[in-house]
C-alpha cells in the first residue's frame, strides 16, 4: 500500500501545461482546490469539488496516478467512514465525511504529482524558510522512491530466505518485521551519512547565502492560470453559497 | 511497461548457466521468477516441472536459493551466525539440526573465524561469502546468484569464483547473472545473453564470448583474454593468464 502511494506522488517529468506553471501557482491552484473541498458540506458541492481537481489533474495527464493515490486513501476513508456511522452521524453525513477527506487529499496530491522536488525547494526558498530546513525537507522527499525501490528489494530477498510476512498472529506479524526494518533503517542511515559528507565535499554550508541558478519568474502563462483559478474559486465558492441555500 | 517478454529456457540439473545482458535486459526480472517472487502474467515458469504460479516464494525458496545483488538488503541479525540460522528456522528446521548446518555451511565457505562477528560490520567480500553461505546452509538445489561481483574487489571476485566452483564440484545447479564477463570468462558455463526481455544468444561461452559485434549489441565487453587470444590467432580462447603466459612463453 504505501508502496502503492510512493508510486502515486513521485514525481515524472512531463510536459504539460500544468507541470511547465510555475510551481507558486500550481501551489495556488492546491490550495484553491483544497479550501474548496474543505468548505464543502454535501454531495452536490462535493461533486463541484471533485470535477475542480479532475479538471487540472485531466490537463496534468495525471488522472491515473491520483487514482493510486486515492486508492491508497480509500483504506483510510472507509475507516473514517465506518468510524462516523458508528458514532450516529448517520450514513449521508458519513458519506459527506469521507468524501471530503478524499478530495482534501486529491487536491494536496495534485501539488506533489505536478511539482518536481526542485521546484519544491524552489517554492520553499521563495517562502524564506531556513535553507537546512528546506534542504532537509526536500532531500526526504527526493528519497521517498528510493527508500521506497530498497524495501521491495528487503522484502524480496528476505521473502527468499523463507520469511512470511502475512503469516501468523498481530504480534508474529510485527516480529516478522524485524528483519525488513533493520536493513531498511541501516541503509537509510548510511545513505545519510554518506549524502552529508558529499554534500560537505562540494561545498555546502561553505557561505551563508549562496546564491541561485534559478529564480522563480511568473510568466505569462502563469498569470492566465492565476486569473483563470482566482476566478474558478471565487464562483465556486459563491455558487456553494447558492447550492446551501437550496 | 513490459518487464521481460518472449524468454525461452530451460536449465538442467547440475548445469551451470550464466546469464549476461546489460542494465534493463531483464536479468534480475527474470531471477525473479524463478523463486516465484514474480509470477508471469502469461507464458510459464517451471521449477521441477511444477508451475510457479501453484507456489509460494516459501515453497520455491527451499529448492531455489537466490542471493541478491546488495547484502546489505539481507543482513539484519546481531551475528554472522544468527543470520545463517535466521533462514534454516524460517524453513522449519529443528534448533539441533540448524545449527549443525550452520555450522557445516561456515566450515565449507571457510567463514569459521566470522561466526560470532555482526554481519554489518564484515567487508563486503565477507558480507557476499555470508549470503551465499545463509541460502546454502538449507541446501536448495539451485543457487542462484544476482551480480555477485558487484562491490566486490579483484580477491573477493576470486574467491566467489572458487565457492561457485566448489557448488558445482558437489553437483549443484548454478545460475549467475552478471554483466561482469572478466569474472564469468574463467567459469566456462553454458552462456545466455539477454537483451529487451529476449534471449539473443544460449551457447558456449567459447562461442558467445569470441562474438563481438552480439556482446556489443547486448551492451557487454568481451573479455580482455579472448580478445587477446583472437589478436594471436589462438583457439580456443585462453582461459586464464596462466594459460596465456605458457602458451606466449613456448612462442
Amino acid at each position: 500500500m504505501a508502496h502503492l502511494l510512493a508510486d502515486g506522488l513521485r514525481f515524472r517529468h512531463q510536459d504539460t501545461m500544468i507541470h511547465r506553471l510555475d510551481p507558486r501557482i500550481k501551489l495556488l491552484i492546491s490550495i484553491a482546490l483544497f479550501s474548496v473541498a474543505l468548505l464543502s458540506s454535501n454531495l452536490s458541492q462535493l461533486a463541484v469539488a471533485f470535477g475542480a481537481i479532475i479538471v487540472p489533474a485531466a490537463l496534468a495527464r495525471s488522472l491515473r496516478r491520483l487514482g493510486k493515490v486515492m486508492s491508497v486513501s480509500l483504506t483510510f476513508a472507509v475507516f473514517i467512514f465506518i468510524i462516523n456511522l458508528v458514532f450516529g452521524y448517520g450514513f449521508l453525513k458519513s458519506a459527506t465525511l469521507t468524501l471530503r477527506f478524499m478530495a482534501i487529499v486529491a487536491s494536496t496530491s495534485l501539488f506533489f504529482v505536478t511539482t518536481s522536488p526542485d521546484e519544491l525547494e524552489y517554492v520553499m526558498r521563495w517562502f524564506r524558510l531556513p535553507r537546512d530546513f528546506v534542504f532537509a525537507f526536500v532531500t526526504a522527499v527526493r528519497f521517498v522512491p528510493v527508500l521506497m525501490l530498497d524495501l521491495t528489494q528487503i522484502i524480496d530477498a528476505q521473502k527468499s530466505r523463507g520469511l512470511e510476512l502475512d503469516r501468523g498472529g498481530p504480534v508474529k506479524r510485527l516480529r516478522n518485521l524485524i528483519p525488513v526494518l533493520i536493513p531498511l533503517i541501516v541503509n537509510a542511515l548510511v545513505r545519510s551519512g554518506e549524502l552529508a559528507e558529499a554534500m560537505e565535499s562540494r561545498g555546502y554550508g561553505a557561505v551563508k547565502k549562496p546564491t541561485s541558478l534559478y529564480t522563480l519568474r511568473l510568466a505569462s502563462r502563469d498569470y492566465a492560470a492565476l486569473s483563470m483559478t482566482v476566478a474558478a474559486w471565487a464562483s465556486i465558492l459563491l455558487s456553494f453559497g447558492v447550492l446551501a441555500q437550496t | 511497461m513490459v518487464a521481460l517478454d518472449d524468454v525461452s529456457l530451460e536449465v538442467d540439473k547440475g548445469e551451470v548457466l550464466a546469464i549476461v545482458g546489460g542494465n534493463g535486459a531483464g536479468k534480475t526480472t527474470l531471477l525473479k521468477h524463478l523463486n516465484g517472487l514474480l509470477k508471469p502474467t502469461s507464458g510459464s515458469v517451471k521449477v521441477f516441472g511444477k508451475e510457479t504460479k501453484e507456489q509460494s516464494v516459501a515453497e520455491l525458496s527451499r529448492k531455489i536459493g537466490l542471493v541478491f545483488q546488495n547484502s546489505d538488503h539481507q543482513l539484519f541479525s546481531e551475528t554472522a551466525e544468527s543470520e545463517v540460522l535466521f533462514g534454516l528456522k524460517n524453513f522449519g528446521f529443528s534448533e539441533a539440526d540448524a545449527v549443525r548446518r550452520a555450522g557445516e555451511v561456515f566450515s565449507y565457505f571457510g567463514l569459521d573465524s566470522l561466526r560470532q562477528r555482526a554481519p554489518l560490520t564484515l567487508s563486503g567480500g565477507e558480507k557476499k561469502r555470508l549470503c551465499i553461505a545463509a541460502v546454502m546452509a538449507w541446501n536448495p538445489e539451485v543457487l542462484v546468484l544476482d551480480e555477485p561481483t558487484v562491490g566486490q574487489d579483484y580477491l573477493s571476485k576470486g574467491r566467489i569464483l572458487d565457492t561457485i566452483r566448489q557448488l558445482v564440484a558437489a553437483e549443484k545447479t548454478v545460475l549467475v547473472v552478471s554483466h561482469d564477463l572478466e569474472f564469468l570468462w574463467p567459469l566456462d558455463a553454458r552462456t545466455v545473453v539477454m537483451m529487451g526481455g529476449k534471449v539473443v544468444a544460449d551457447g558456449d561461452s567459447q562461442t558467445v564470448f569470441s562474438d563481438s559485434p552480439l556482446l556489443e549489441g547486448a551492451g557487454l565487453k568481451q573479455p580482455q583474454l579472448v580478445t587477446i587470444s583472437k589478436l594471436f590467432g589462438r583457439s580456443p580462447s585462453f582461459r586464464d593468464v596462466s594459460d596465456a603466459a605458457n602458451w606466449l612463453s613456448r612462442r
